[in-house]
């Protein structure tokens, strides 16, 4: 391994630093943001959307949005699998025990 | 390959041998995700504490607290990711050698992150109109004026620590002692900021007002 690689910038390969100093992704990562932004806003406001498919709509474009954050502004979608993984499952997993409390919720709610 | 090479600044740089699971994700990279991993455990709690109490108090808003102010908070959230982007496309530039750019980018994300703050400020507390607290939002008369509190202002500090962060690093850049590793690590937190700010925007603020709240 030369001196040039050891002092590349911390990523899975040379390739995926290039991948990730391009700076088109990212501006397509921010207009769907704030489009999924918008709408959830949409879904909020509507008032025609039934109670627990907006709850399910809120939920996934917010799971949407955090996935677009991690992958592409953390980087993470440079990165090895592993590491993917091995951030990706922790991450997740407490806003996977909200939603089944929050459905819970809905559901008794919708009751 | 192991041992340590000399830096452009004298000090001596770690090589670190690519690993069949890592890549070349240096020990710092690790470490930042680690910690961010943990910090997401209590943003986590905190949501489920959050869920456990909606689920016990209906109606969650009590009479007489206010509807929380979703369009602004809308603009609120535009403004953090807003500064994922232009905090990325500074490690973009300095990785690039572009350093007028990174420096002017960083300092936008700070700046925006200020300007989330006063934001968050003028929620509470109230500037050019009435905070939430003067409407009748008291921590501590309601599991919902509490939780919000908790949550809101658990992630304001976050944001806090970060426009710090920023600053720390933008001069430490100028000054040719911060490298874009260090500027990505940075973008680890900051995006994270807004990473955890997906979820208190949807299951604070929109999740409840489904409800009524």
């Amino acid at each position: 391994m030369s001196e040039k690689e050891i002092l590349q910038p911390a990523m899975s390969s040379a390739g995926h630093v290039t991948a990730a100093r391009q700076r088109a992704p990212y501006l397509v990562a921010f207009a769907v943001l704030i489009a999924l932004t918008l709408v959830e806003i949409g879904v909020v406001r509507s008032g025609g959307v039934p109670h627990r498919a907006a709850v399910v709509a809120l939920i996934a474009l917010a799971l949407a949005k955090a996935a677009l954050i991690a992958l592409f502004y953390m980087h993470l979608r440079y990165e090895t699998r592993i590491l993917k993984l091995t951030v990706l499952g922790p991450l997740v997993a407490p806003a996977v025990y909200a939603l089944l409390l929050m459905l819970d919720a809905a559901r008794r709610h919708a009751s | 390959m192991s041992g340590a090479i000399a830096s452009e600044h004298g000090h001596p740089t770690v090589a670190w041998p690519p690993d069949a699971q890592y890549g070349m994700a240096t020990p710092g990279k690790i470490g930042m995700w680690i910690f961010l991993i943990s910090d997401a455990f209590s943003f986590g709690g905190l949501l489920i504490a959050e869920g456990i109490l909606y689920a016990g108090h209906q109606p969650w808003r009590q009479p007489g607290e206010p509807r929380l102010g979703i369009p602004f908070t809308a603009v609120l959230t535009f403004v953090l990711v807003s500064t994922s982007l232009t905090n990325v496309l500074g490690w973009a530039a300095a990785a690039a050698g572009r350093r007028r750019q990174a420096a002017l980018l960083l300092g936008l994300t700070a700046l925006g992150g200020v300007a989330f703050l006063v934001g968050q400020y003028q929620e509470w507390f109230g500037i050019w109109g009435p905070g939430l607290l003067h409407e009748g939002l008291v921590f501590g008369q309601s599991a919902r004026a509490s939780t919000f509190y908790v949550i809101t202002g658990y992630h304001g500090l976050h944001v806090l620590i970060g426009v710090a962060y920023i600053l720390a690093i933008l001069i430490g850049y100028l000054r040719g002692r911060v490298t874009e590793r260090q500027i990505e690590l940075l973008g680890l937190y900051w995006c994270f900021v807004d990473f955890v700010w997906v979820f208190i925007f949807s299951f604070v603020y929109l999740l409840p007002s489904l409800s009524g709240a």
